[in-house]
This record gives structure tokens, C-alpha cells and sequence, in this order.
């Protein structure tokens, strides 16, 4: 699904070289649910962007679903956002001049699917999260964890193979939390790959693996597979 | 896709309607002044007639004061005396060519409830009507018998033949003009050149005289000669000494059809100011002219001072108008940058991105661009109103006009809206969505 | 200032945008001081004194076009008539109205000769009644005696030996002395002398643009014409009654011509000035939105850039900014790309007025009128961007602890 080799990532400023990722490699199969940790500055962020394409690697190979990202060009690589990848925000990023309705559609028009098939998937994921009966509203009418199902809702609009969520959380309450990150769950349940970035461990344990990152480089990766099987079982 | 972004465009004019509006106004308001200044420019410069422009000279010959010439420039006067242009006409060395001056007379209408009134005429031989490509109602103008014989004729325009005869066939009928019974030879339809190429010396876009009579009738005195006379020698009293003076009054053009004949012609003026020269007249023998309609027009320009100066003011204040724009769409979609970043990571390519904002910017450009139509008309309006008669020709929107103002719309604002688009795209999607 | 150098970074780092409000200001500048320079110009013209009694003065032309007409007699007749009317001051048979577009001029000089340089000067051919008619004042030497009155055919080329001249005819032609003028003697047509009999204070020439509009003689003739102009004053506040009375009474004592053209003085005023008065108003009009639009657009971007620097503001203000610095921060930052634009702009309008003197045949630039407008724009700026400032200053401390809005 997501192989990324010796990816490096870093930053030229008044002849200082900063390293904001060193060396990672990592190989996610389908079906996974990846979470990183690392302190603040540590790198995850710039990691997510890279895997998320919206930033590109100084060096080193990244395939994304079968595609090698290096080649693509702007339009490629809008193309793999829009149809591979959804994003889900800490500050959830509503676009706020749109109303639920319009804001879960934003994906769907860059795929350039015909006014029936939107409208079906909007309702459809809408009413996954809850929310049908307010698609006319704008995001300031909502509370923070309504905003970001709202948010989750138009990741998973154009049926995406990948999911990334930055800090899905971190503005949310911890009964909030909870309920977004059983979403979250029941998503990856359903197929759908997801890599999550927090700070918060006990979100971090409930992902089936566990990735650590510390000034640029991957310190651990732990598998939590056997441990929920054991507290499942 | 494209009536996406238009409703993209309109939410987002809407959120932001104060500075909209200013925008939509302030190009509105930049194109009705570049356009009002324009029209006018553009009518004031317009070729009268286009189909034979550059075969017809107007002829200058330099008769003026030894001591000094009659433009500070040095170019020669604007018109000849009447000994050097009867001259030139009976020389007959053009294909056609035309003598005339300004007239007025008193017409005395049949009817005798109906009072007298005055109108303004012009004197001219009979090449003026093919030469100039007059166009008739009935009838035609004089021949040149006519001129020798000194006939009482008179052509009359699809005006006064309207008023005088409610607008019939009056050919042969006479009229009572300046005490005499003149024979209608011709009615005009309604044409009138502007500028007034034929005779600018009191006025570039006066409209065409309402009558028009043989110019060998001048001699005979029955009515006021009009227009300019400029004299520089003094003369003996009487019309015969006047006719003879070097008072400046009439004016001559030709029609030469190649360069070849225009040379030959312009070596005839020279040789016939050669000749005066030995007789102790144009000190400056070798200060002929002969100008195409443009290029007399231009050198005579008749378009107003105050046009071109109006036009360039008026530019100007366009670019302050598009620079108003530029700035506001650029803090405007700066400010929008969240949303850009957004928009990439749920799949929008640069492409889109430019498209969508370049069709927000398209939006009010085309609604100032309209606006600026609806702000040229009231302009032109107002021109109207504020500088008189004269200029009603010249304040007129046509096809062309109302194109050019629409292109002009349309280019400004994509012109506008090009660099702040291109920052709008520039944003890098990764810097927007952490949270603040 | 200790704000001045961070506040130089933050408009370096938005280079553009300051470059572009920089900018309209300068182009702003450009156009309202030549704009300004043009209508003081324009005013000055409209505002020079005819001479004339304007307001009790009016003119008819009479066009004769019957066969057979004895002039001379019809002329006196008519004369007589107008004169006898209960209510008119004076009236006189004239060849040519001030500031109407049309009239004679001749060459004056002051020795006779053939290669001597003369002076262009407006003829009015006036009788004894035309100093009172046209209300000019005579300052010095006498007016025309009925006697000296002379009648004059079309064609003639001959001129009477007494003259009228203006004060400033006088001073043209004595070295700017025009008390020397009085009795002295001038040559028309190389050769013909006429003395000088009197000289009036001020009497326009037909042509309002001609660059000697102020030089103008007064001749004693009658023109034995088909064509008469007559110049008819009249006592204060009757004139608007007696112009449709003396028309009527003129076109029925006799149908052998025509009465046209009646017009009062005012109407040629505001006719032979429409054009400059047009382009006034159009000026004004320009000045005034141009300066609208400029002081919008400050206050657009302003507020643009203070929506986008709320959190920032905020965070000021929590940090112990008061209100007025907050303010002070927005109106110096305004200075500072409005004094930017100033000095471009004064580039910008001298360059623009060397174009318009050079193309045009327009006056030089007076600098102080450049000051002026610098500082006129400066006050707009500091003006339009008081709103938004005070927005800023507005904005709480809290902003700063809350999530972004």
C-alpha cells in the first residue's frame, strides 16, 4: 500500500542545513492503522505532509499504492490527494463560507462526479456520521466534534484508499475524542488504511501499530496487534 | 465545473461585499472614463472618407508676409488667396479639383406666412459633389458650364428640403435665396462627415451646410462670403482690389489617384510658385503642400487639446483603478489562504486553483467592465450636456466602442487578477492546515 | 520610533502589497496636482473682466436681403428706434462682440513703414453711443464726437484717424508706460495714422484663447453693411424684458430683413468658456473620485490585513500594548508607504506636467501646489486608514488565548 524508503527531508535557511526527517523507511500494508508519536519538532508533521503529498521529500523513493510519487507532477499528485488520500485536521478545516452540504462536496467536484452521484455521497457519508439532517448549516453552527465529523465525512467522500489525521483530536474533549476515534476504528474496519498523528499515548496504543519518531528518525515501531488480541481475548 | 467556481466566486464576493462592491466600482468607473475619453478621441480622429482618403490634397501655397510665416512652425497658411486659387483651377492639372469658401444668405420661403431666415452655405465649383462622394436624394450638383456661365443653382440638404418642400422631389423648383430665384439642381441625403474634413478653418466638426451654390457667383456679390479671411498687405478699396489682394479666404483640393499624378501635381504648385516668385510674391517659393485628408487633419489637429489630455488623464486614472483591484484581490485571496490549502489537500490541483480564482476575478471584472459601460454612456451623456452641439457626433458608443470597452473590461481584470491568482496558487497547502 | 525597524521587516515581507497601495498613491498624486494645476489655470482664465457691462447688455443682428435698400437710412432709423426705448442706456451699431469667437483685427504700429514690426489689436467699429453701450471705462483723453463718426462700405480699406485704445493696447505699444499713449499717433496699414483719443481700462478681444485678448481699439465708423450687429445696454434688471420687445418692434417696422442671433452678453460669456468650463467640472469630478477610490482601497487593505493579523493584534495587547499603540502601529505603517508613494508621485506629476507643457502648450508646475498635494494625500491616507486602525485598536486581548475565529 505505502512503501517509503530512505526519505529524507530537509530545509536550506542562511546556510544552515535542518534536518526535518532523516532516513525513513517504512512499508504500511492495506488495511493498517498506523499511529506516530514523537515529541513537538520531532518531525511527525512534516512526515504526514510528505506521506500525504502535500510536501515533497528532499530524497529518497516513496510508492503510494502502486504509483512512484517522485514521478508524478502537480496534476498527478493532486490527482492521488483527491482520489487516494483523505485528510482529516486537528483544526478541522472547514471551509467556513460552506455549509456541510457544500464543504463534503469540495472533494467530489475535483473528481468531477455528475450532480447525482455527489449528492448520493454526500447524504451517504453524512448520515455515516451523523449528520444528515444538518448538511444546510455552516461549520460556526457546529460544535468542534461535529466539525470534525463533518471533516471525516468529506475525507471518506471519495472513497479513499489512505486516511491521514493530524492530531484528529486535539481539539476536542476526551468524550469527543472517544466517539471520533471509534470512527475512526469502524473506518478502518471497513478497509480503509489510516496513518494518525498524536501526541496522545492512549489514543496512540489503540492503533494496530505504533510508530515513535524523535529528531527525524523512526526510534520504535510497536506492533498493538497482540496486545488488543490479548485484550480482546 | 465552471458553474461551480462561479458559485465559488459569488460566496465569496458575497462574504466580502464592501470590498466587492469597490472593486466592481472602481473598474466600472476606470472604464467609463478610459472609454468616454476614448469615443470622443476616436470620433474626433475617425477618417470621414475612408473609400478615398488618400487621393484627395488639400493644397497649401505659402503667398504669406516675406518677413514672417503664417504658423510659428513654419508650415504655410491654411488657405490661398483667390488669385493663386482661380489660378489653380483654371490650370486643371488634377483629375478633379474643388475652389470654395464659406457662405450665408437669406432663404425667402414660398410660402408667405412662413418668415425668412438665414443660412449657412458654402460657395463651391462643381467638382465638389462627385469629388467628395456626396451622396443625393434627387437630382445631382452643377457642372462645370454651370460655374463659367455663372448659373443661379443651388443644391440644398435633406434638412432644409424637408423644411422648405416637406421633404418631396424638389429638383427644378426654384428657391429665393439672397433676393434671387436660384434652381434646385440636387437635394443631399443626409450626410454629414466628422470631422468636416473639406473645410475645417472655422471649425472641425460643425455639421455640412444646408445650401450650396457655384463659387464663380462670388464675384457677383449677392451674398456675404463666411468664414476666415487673414490679410497681411494692405489694399485698395473695392471688391475688384480685394479679389486681387493677398487676403487669404478660399480654399483648394485635388483629387490625384496615384502618387505618380500627385508628384506631377505637387511639381505644378512648385513651378507656379517659382514663376510668382520672379513677380516678387511667395518669398518662400518652395513652401507648397499638398496633404491627404488624414494627413491635413493631423497637421491641423482637430482633435482637441483638451481630448487627448482628457484621454490620458483618463488612463491614468484606469491604472489607479486596476492597481485599487490588484491590491484588494491580492490581500483578498491571501487572506483566503486556509481555504487554498484545504482545497489542495482534498485533491485541487494548481490548475484548479488558478482557474477558480482567475473566474472570481473574471466575475467582478465583468461586472465593472459592465458597470463601466453603463458609466462611458452616462459620461458621453454628459460630455454632451456640458460641451454643446457641436460634439453630439462625437459622443456616441458605437459597435466597435462598446467592444473595445468590454475587451478592455476583461483584459484589466484578468490583468488584475493574474499576480494575486498566481500568489493564490503559490500557497503552500502544507503551511495553512497546522493548527494555530 | 522603536516600532520602525520591525515594522520595515513586516512590510518587506509583504513587499507587494506596500509597493501596490505605494503606487496608487503615486499615481493618485500624479493626476490630482495636474489636475488641480489645470482648473486653477482654466479659472484664472474664466475670471479675467471683459470690460463690458455684462449683466444689462445684449446684442441683435439684422440681415437685410431685400433688393433695393437704402442702408444708411434704415441704419440711422433703427439706431433712433432702439435709442428712443424707455428703459435702454445706449446702443450703437457694432462689427464685432468680445469673447464671441468672431471679429477683425488689425496691425498697429508705431512708426509708418513697410518692414515695421506692428501689434495685433481687435477692431470694434463703435459710434459716439459705444463707450456707454458696451460700458467700458474711459480713464483717460475723450470719447468719439458725433461728428468724427464716419461711414464705412464692405470693401473699403480705409480707417478713420481717431482711435480708442485699451490700457493694455497702450502699454504694448509705449514700453509699458500707457500714459504715454494719450495724443500720441499709430500707423495701420503700414501707413494710415490715427491718434490716439482716449484709452478705456479693459476690452476683451472676440478671441477669449488669443494670447493679446486684451489689446482692442475702438474706431469711429458706421459699416454700410447688409449685415449690422447692434450693442444695446440697458438699465439695470430691464434687459430680459426689453431683448423679446425691441426684437419684435425691429422685425415689424420693416420686412425687407431679418432680426436673428439676440443674445445678452452672459450667454456669450458662458458660451465662449463652455469648453473650459466642461473640463473644469470634469476635472473636479476626477479629483474627487479619484481621491475616493484611492482612500477606499487603503481602508479595504487595511481591513484585509488587520482580519488577517487578529490573532497577532491580540497577542500585543495581551502582551501589554495599550489601545493607541495598537493604533499608532496601523497609522505609522500608512505613513510609511504613503511617504513612499508621495515621493514617487512628485516624480510621477512633474514628469507627467513636463509631458503636458511640452505636448499641450501648458504651464510649468508651481511646486507649491506639489507641496500641497503631498500633504493632501498624506491626509487621506492617515484619514482612511483611522477606521481600520481604530478596529484593531478594538480587539481584544482574549483573541489571543482563543482558538482562531
Amino acid at each position: 500500500m505505502l512503501s517509503m524508503k530512505h526519505i529524507t527531508k530537509s530545509f536550506a535557511t542562511d546556510n544552515v542545513v535542518t534536518h526535518a526527517l532523516r532516513e525513513i523507511n517504512l512499508d504500511l500494508a492495506e488495511g493498517d492503522f498506523v499511529s506516530v508519536t514523537g515529541p513537538s519538532g520531532s518531525g511527525k508533521t512534516t512526515f504526514l505532509n510528505i506521506a500525504g503529498l502535500l510536501e515533497s521529500a528532499t530524497a529518497g523513493e516513496y510508492w503510494l499504492d502502486g504509483e512512484d510519487i517522485s514521478k508524478l507532477d502537480d496534476k498527478g499528485r493532486s490527482r492521488m490527494r483527491n482520489q487516494k488520500i483523505g485528510f482529516i485536521f486537528q483544526s478541522f478545516n472547514l471551509i467556513p463560507d460552506l455549509n456541510l452540504f457544500d464543504n463534503v462536496d469540495v472533494p467530489l467536484r475535483y473528481r468531477g462526479f455528475n450532480a447525482a452521484e455527489r449528492k448520493k455521497r454526500i447524504e451517504f457519508h453524512l448520515e455515516q456520521v451523523g449528520l444528515a439532517s444538518r448538511m444546510k448549516h455552516l461549520p460556526s453552527q457546529l460544535s468542534g466534534g461535529q466539525q470534525q465529523r463533518v471533516a471525516i465525512a468529506r475525507a471518506l467522500a471519495t472513497s479513499p484508499r489512505f486516511l491521514l489525521a493530524d492530531e484528529p483530536t486535539g481539539n476536542l474533549d476526551s468524550s469527543m475524542a472517544q466517539s471520533v476515534m471509534a470512527l475512526l476504528e469502524e473506518i478502518n474496519r471497513a478497509g480503509t488504511t489510516i496513518l494518525m498523528v498524536t501526541h496522545d499515548n492512549t489514543l496512540a496504543a489503540q492503533a494496530k501499530r505504533q510508530i515513535y519518531i524523535k529528531d527525524g528518525r523512526v526510534q520504535e515501531i510497536t506492533d498493538n496487534r497482540n496486545i488488543h488480541n490479548l485484550a480482546v481475548g | 465545473m465552471f458553474s461551480y467556481y462561479l458559485k465559488l466566486a459569488w460566496l465569496s464576493s458575497k462574504k466580502t461585499w464592501g470590498m466587492s462592491l469597490l472593486m466592481v466600482l472602481a473598474i466600472g468607473l476606470g472604464i467609463g472614463a478610459a472609454m468616454t475619453t476614448v469615443t470622443v478621441n476616436y470620433l474626433m480622429s475617425a477618417n470621414p472618407i475612408p473609400e478615398k482618403s488618400e487621393q484627395l490634397y488639400y493644397v497649401q501655397l505659402d503667398s504669406w508676409e516675406p518677413t514672417e510665416p503664417y504658423f510659428e512652425n513654419g508650415d504655410p497658411p491654411e488657405q490661398l488667396t483667390y488669385r493663386d486659387a482661380t489660378a489653380l483651377m483654371q490650370a486643371k492639372k488634377a483629375t478633379r479639383q474643388v475652389i470654395m469658401s464659406g457662405m450665408a444668405a437669406v432663404i425667402e420661403p414660398k410660402n408667405k406666412d412662413a418668415l425668412p431666415f438665414m443660412v449657412g452655405g458654402r460657395a463651391s465649383s462643381a467638382d465638389f459633389f462627385p469629388m467628395f462622394n456626396v451622396p443625393f436624394l434627387f437630382g445631382s450638383g452643377w457642372d462645370a458650364q454651370a460655374d463659367e456661365k455663372k448659373e443661379l443653382v443651388v443644391v440644398i440638404n435633406a434638412e432644409l428640403n424637408e423644411r422648405l418642400f416637406g421633404g418631396r422631389d424638389s429638383t427644378g423648383e426654384t428657391l429665393r435665396l439672397a433676393g434671387k430665384d436660384f434652381k434646385i439642381s440636387g437635394v443631399m441625403a443626409r450626410w454629414n462627415p466628422k470631422p468636416k474634413f473639406y473645410d475645417i478653418t472655422t471649425g472641425a466638426f460643425e455639421d455640412v451646410e444646408e445650401v450650396f451654390v457655384p463659387f464663380s457667383l462670388i464675384t457677383e456679390q449677392f451674398f456675404d462670403r463666411s468664414g476666415n479671411t487673414n490679410c497681411w498687405k494692405p489694399s485698395e478699396s473695392g471688391f475688384q482690389a480685394f479679389l486681387d489682394s493677398e487676403c487669404i479666404w478660399t480654399q483648394v483640393w485635388v483629387e490625384l489617384p496615384t502618387a505618380a499624378d500627385r508628384d506631377a501635381y505637387q511639381g505644378f504648385i512648385d513651378a507656379y510658385a517659382a514663376e510668382q516668385h520672379k513677380f516678387g510674391r511667395f518669398a518662400r517659393q518652395n513652401n507648397n503642400k499638398l496633404s491627404d485628408v488624414m494627413t491635413w487633419l493631423e497637421q491641423r489637429q482637430v482633435v482637441s487639446d483638451d481630448a487627448s489630455m482628457m484621454m490620458a488623464m483618463a488612463l491614468m486614472f484606469l491604472a489607479v483603478c486596476l492597481l485599487n483591484t490588484v491590491g484588494l484581490l491580492l490581500a483578498k485571496f491571501l487572506g483566503k489562504a486556509s481555504e487554498i490549502g484545504v482545497r489542495q489537500a482534498l485533491g485541487a490541483s494548481r490548475k484548479d486553483l488558478f482557474i477558480q480564482h482567475l473566474v472570481e476575478s473574471g466575475v467582478i471584472g465583468l461586472a465593472g467592465g459592465l458597470l463601466g459601460l453603463v458609466f462611458a454612456w452616462l459620461g458621453l451623456s454628459a460630455i454632451k450636456a456640458m460641451y454643446g452641439d457641436w460634439i453630439r457626433d462625437l459622443a456616441e458608443l458605437d459597435m466597435n466602442m462598446i467592444l473595445l470597452a468590454i475587451a478592455l473590461a476583461i483584459v484589466s481584470s484578468i490583468l488584475a487578477g493574474l499576480y494575486p491568482t498566481w500568489r493564490a496558487c503559490q500557497i503552500q497547502p502544507s503551511q495553512q492546515l497546522k493548527a494555530q | 520610533m522603536l516600532e520602525l525597524g520591525p515594522m520595515l521587516r513586516a512590510l518587506m515581507r509583504n513587499k507587494i502589497g506596500a509597493l501596490l497601495i505605494a503606487l496608487q498613491i503615486a499615481l493618485t498624486l500624479t493626476i490630482m496636482v495636474n489636475a488641480i494645476f489645470m482648473m486653477i489655470e482654466r479659472s484664472a482664465q474664466m475670471a479675467r473682466p471683459s470690460g463690458l457691462d455684462e449683466t444689462n447688455t445684449f446684442y441683435l443682428t439684422n440681415t437685410v436681403f431685400a433688393p433695393d435698400y437704402n442702408l444708411q437710412a434704415a441704419l440711422a432709423q433703427d439706431l433712433q428706434r432702439i435709442r428712443e426705448t424707455p428703459g435702454v442706456v445706449a446702443a450703437t451699431q457694432i462689427n464685432a462682440i468680445p469673447l464671441s469667437g468672431g471679429g477683425w483685427s488689425m496691425s498697429l504700429q508705431n512708426k509708418a513703414g513697410d518692414d515695421i514690426d506692428g501689434t495685433g489689436v481687435a477692431v470694434y467699429m463703435v459710434d459716439e453711443q459705444g463707450v456707454d453701450a458696451l460700458g467700458v471705462e474711459l480713464i483717460a483723453g475723450e470719447n468719439f464726437a458725433p461728428s468724427d463718426i464716419i461711414w464705412r462700405d464692405e470693401a473699403a480699406t480705409e480707417w478713420p484717424d481717431k482711435i480708442i485704445i485699451t490700457k493694455a493696447m497702450a502699454e504694448a505699444m509705449f514700453d509699458g508706460d500707457w500714459n504715454k499713449a494719450l495724443g500720441q499717433t499709430l500707423y495701420i496699414n503700414n501707413h494710415e495714422p490715427m491718434r490716439i483719443v482716449g484709452i478705456i481700462k479693459t476690452l476683451q478681444a472676440p478671441w477669449n484663447g488669443w494670447d493679446k485678448v486684451e489689446n482692442a481699439m475702438l474706431v469711429p465708423q458706421q459699416l454700410d453693411g447688409r449685415n449690422s450687429r447692434f450693442f444695446i445696454r440697458t438699465e439695470p434688471g430691464r434687459r430680459d424684458a426689453l431683448m423679446p420687445q425691441l426684437e419684435k418692434a425691429l422685425a415689424e417696422s420693416d420686412k425687407g430683413r431679418i432680426i436673428r442671433s439676440v443674445k445678452t452678453m452672459e450667454q456669450t460669456r458662458a458660451d465662449s468658456y463652455r469648453e473650459d468650463q466642461a473640463t473644469y467640472r470634469i476635472l473636479f469630478t476626477v479629483i474627487v473620485v479619484l481621491t475616493l477610490i484611492t482612500g477606499f482601497g487603503i481602508v479595504g487593505l487595511a481591513m484585509f490585513s488587520i482580519n488577517r493579523r487578529t490573532r497577532q493584534i491580540g497577542t500585543r495587547r495581551a502582551l501589554g500594548a495599550s489601545q493607541w499603540q495598537i493604533m499608532r502601529y496601523f497609522m505609522l505603517e500608512n505613513l510609511l508607504i504613503s511617504t513612499a508613494g508621495v515621493v514617487l508621485g512628485v516624480a510621477g506629476a512633474i514628469g507627467l506636467n513636463i509631458w503636458l507643457v511640452s505636448s499641450f502648450a501648458m504651464k510649468p508646475l508651481t511646486p507649491g501646489l506639489l507641496i500641497v498635494g503631498c500633504f493632501a494625500l498624506l491626509a487621506v491616507g492617515q484619514l482612511a486608514v483611522s477606521y481600520p486602525a481604530l478596529i484593531a485598536a478594538r480587539i481584544s486581548p482574549a483573541t489571543a488565548t482563543r482558538g482562531r475565529a
